[in-house]
């Protein structure tokens, strides 16, 4: 290899890691909501978008910083999920229907509500980032003068993802150590085990809606510096979502990690070896061998390996 | 009570003949396009430069001493509604000219009506090349049409940068595929070697695996079509991997509009477009249009408001030479069309294939300190262009 190629393999890796961090985030909070709920909520992207829109006009009204809005639109977001839940969701769970999956048709209904809501009140146009550090970034030969190689480490994508990293372990140690947290696993690994051991399930789907939201509205304000905003985003964000969360296995906050990782990376390597254009055609690939393949997701190789099975 | 029934039959009689005369005092012109739909803001701009045209021909005494009064049929970019419209307007209304549409289906369908019945169509802003390729004898073009939209580009190309290589990227859309073609035959013409020619998902939000290919593969030039904000993220992450080129240059949509420095910023600066009009156009009328324009809906129009404008006075003049005012007659005076107006010259030729086509010079613009500046046609020019670029790395 030729250092040429060597520069183009490291920074094709560099990009796949950091887009595979804000995927992983954008994915988390789908995968929570499908881990309790057993429901795919297809409004995610929509939710995003709606926190985008907070961090944007809380930047352009008050000159709050997309990445303190991360405090502003979560919270925001994790109670317009917790509303979801208690007043739309929760309502059609008790209805008896033929269709047993009518809250996900519901989730896309909320998602074309929110996004023709957003054309209303903020037009069709296209709103550009608003930071003055969308393209800042560091660079290898300035540290290393002699260096045979130049690497470029982008200063908005790098944050987004330490923010991401942060975030995601968080959730790990609300998970896993509080006794809310607690619950919700429970009840996500058997609601009526739980039910029977006091866990107040009802409480513990809307706390998750809620949560779930408030992920996506985090990772909306990460994407918001390094991107663009349009009331129409929320459907190709969904979708990322969607793979991840089949790529890293129904319902695994480790899992959905993984995944947008990998997803992020594999996009990357198609893009540089393949070709762009076959970026979208080589995720759905994965996501469709992925389903054959490997239908537990990465989860189910983790697990395989602790148990030793 | 005779007397009475007198008056009556006498002011019905005189109505008789008064109405030709008060409706010869006026010429009624209905214009279709789109007002709803995804193409409804180029429908709003076209609208509003007719009647900002009318008002001016009204003020100045009209069309031959006729009041030229407008109105609008919404077509909804729609070619079925289209035709339907300008079927009635032939048929039933007999107008002698049709002016208008947008979109390239609606003003092929509209076309086709216009040459079957023998009636001059006016084509304000529609650029796919077939229209005036199919030897209709009825259908005139005031736009250049797609396949000379880089002209000003690859002139540029050719005269300034000399450049050996060329890396195209674009949309994979009908648009960035054959804007990219284009380009391609362009290149062989100038004996550019395409070293790179690829195509993105728009809306994608990562493209330095491309752009890291495009740095290794070091190209003169990197050529870009894209939609609204893919242009800007591209130029954002290529000043973020610093990938040096001689030139950057967009064919056009994404790297023409405001929105392009806005959200690229620093990184928009010295990038070249192809487009077809700009306010900075020394053409009699056309700044004075433009600031109009601008005074009153508060944002400059493109180059779709002012062929509209102009085609206004396309068929004033149409209309004052002609013998009659009978569709072939104007059809002829149409032919004969020698006019300078805020769009630029227009000409109907037959040349290339085309029939009845307005060849007129397409633009290179260059962002400069964060504004758009005419620079090539030089005869154009607003500013001078700035060539060579400064590298990525010299720029901080």
């Amino acid at each position: 290899m030729t250092s040429a190629q060597i520069e183009v393999l490291l920074q094709t890796l560099i990009s796949g890691i950091l887009l595979g961090g804000l995927y992983a985030l954008i994915g988390l909070g789908m995968t929570l909501i499908m881990g309790v709920m057993k429901i795919i909520n297809l409004a995610h992207g929509e939710l995003m978008m709606v926190a985008m829109y907070i961090a944007y006009w809380m930047f352009v009204l008050f000159h709050v910083d997309p990445y303190l809005s991360v405090f502003i639109a979560a919270p925001v977001m994790f109670f317009l999920g917790v509303m979801i839940q208690k007043f739309l969701i929760n309502p059609v769970l008790r209805v008896e229907s033929i269709l047993p999956e009518n809250q996900v048709i519901l989730t896309v209904g909320i998602g074309m509500v929110l996004s023709n809501l957003a054309t209303m009140f903020f037009t069709s146009d296209y709103r550009s980032t608003p930071v003055g550090y969308a393209t800042d970034a560091l660079y290898l030969s300035d540290y290393w003068k002699s260096s045979p190689i130049e690497l470029s480490l982008s200063v908005p994508w790098s944050v987004s993802f330490v923010f991401a990293v942060i975030i995601t372990i968080a959730l790990w140690f609300f998970l896993s150590k509080t006794d809310t947290g607690k619950s919700i696993r429970a009840t996500a690994q058997d609601p009526e085990a739980a039910l029977l051991m006091g866990v107040n399930i009802k409480l513990m789907r809307v706390i998750t809606f809620g949560l779930g939201s408030g992920l996506v509205g985090a990772a909306g304000c990460l994407l918001l510096p390094i991107y663009y905003l349009f009331p129409a985003l929320g459907g190709q964000f969904t979708l990322i979502a969607f793979v991840i969360t089949i790529l890293g296995r129904l319902g695994s906050a480790m899992g959905a990690i993984i995944g947008g990782l990998v997803l992020g990376v594999f996009e990357s390597l198609t893009a540089t070896y393949i070709g762009m254009g076959w970026a979208p055609v080589g995720r759905f690939v994965m996501f469709i061998a992925c389903l054959v393949f490997l239908p537990g997701g990465v989860a189910s190789l983790l697990r395989k390996k602790r148990f030793g099975a | 009570m005779k007397r009475l029934s007198f008056a009556v039959v006498f002011i019905f009689v005189l109505s008789i003949f008064a109405a030709p005369v008060l409706a010869a005092n006026t010429f009624e012109l209905v214009i279709p396009l789109p007002l709803t739909g995804k193409q409804a803001k180029f429908g709003e701009m076209m609208k509003r430069s007719y009647e900002m045209a009318a008002e001016e021909v009204n003020a100045r005494g009209g069309i031959k001493k006729k009041k030229l009064i407008l109105a609008f049929e919404d077509s909804g970019a729609k070619p079925e509604t289209a035709r339907a419209i300008v079927e009635r307007l032939i048929d039933v209304k007999k107008q002698p000219i049709i002016v208008g549409e947008y979109t390239s289906a609606c003003a092929k369908a509209v076309a086709a009506v216009a040459e079957e019945r023998k009636t001059p169509y006016l084509i304000v802003a529609s650029a796919d090349d077939e229209i005036t390729q199919q030897n209709y004898k009825y259908v005139f073009r005031q736009n250049q049409v797609n396949d000379h939209y880089a002209d000003a580009l690859v002139s540029f190309f050719r005269d300034v940068v000399k450049p050996r290589t060329i890396a195209i990227l674009y949309e994979s859309s009908a648009f960035g595929t054959s804007g990219a073609e284009a380009m391609a035959k362009d290149a062989a013409k100038l004996g550019v070697r395409v070293v790179m020619k690829e195509k993105y998902e728009a809306g994608s939000v990562d493209f330095r695996p491309l752009l890291s290919k495009v740095k290794a593969a070091r190209p003169d030039v990197v050529y870009m079509v894209s939609y609204v904000m893919d242009a800007s993220l591209l130029m954002k992450q290529i000043k973020e991997l610093r990938v040096d080129a001689k030139l950057f240059a967009g064919g056009a949509a994404g790297f023409a509009i405001p929105e392009f420095i806005e959200n690229a910023k620093d990184a928009a600066e010295y990038v070249v477009s192809a487009t077809l009009w700009t306010e900075q156009l020394k053409y009699p009328g056309a700044g004075e249009y433009a600031e109009k324009y601008k005074a009153r809906y508060g944002a400059y129009p493109s180059y779709h408001g002012a062929s509209a404008y102009s085609a206004i006075f396309v068929v004033k003049n149409a209309l004052e030479r002609a013998k009659s005012w009978t569709p072939d007659a104007i059809r002829d005076s149409l032919k004969a069309t020698n006019l300078m107006t805020a769009f630029g010259p227009i000409r109907f030729e037959n040349r290339e294939g085309y029939r009845n086509q307005n060849f007129m010079d397409t633009l290179a613009i260059q962002v400069q300190s964060g504004r758009f500046e005419t620079i090539w046609p030089l005869n154009h020019a607003s500013k001078r262009y700035i060539y060579p670029i400064p590298t990525w790395r010299q720029r901080r």
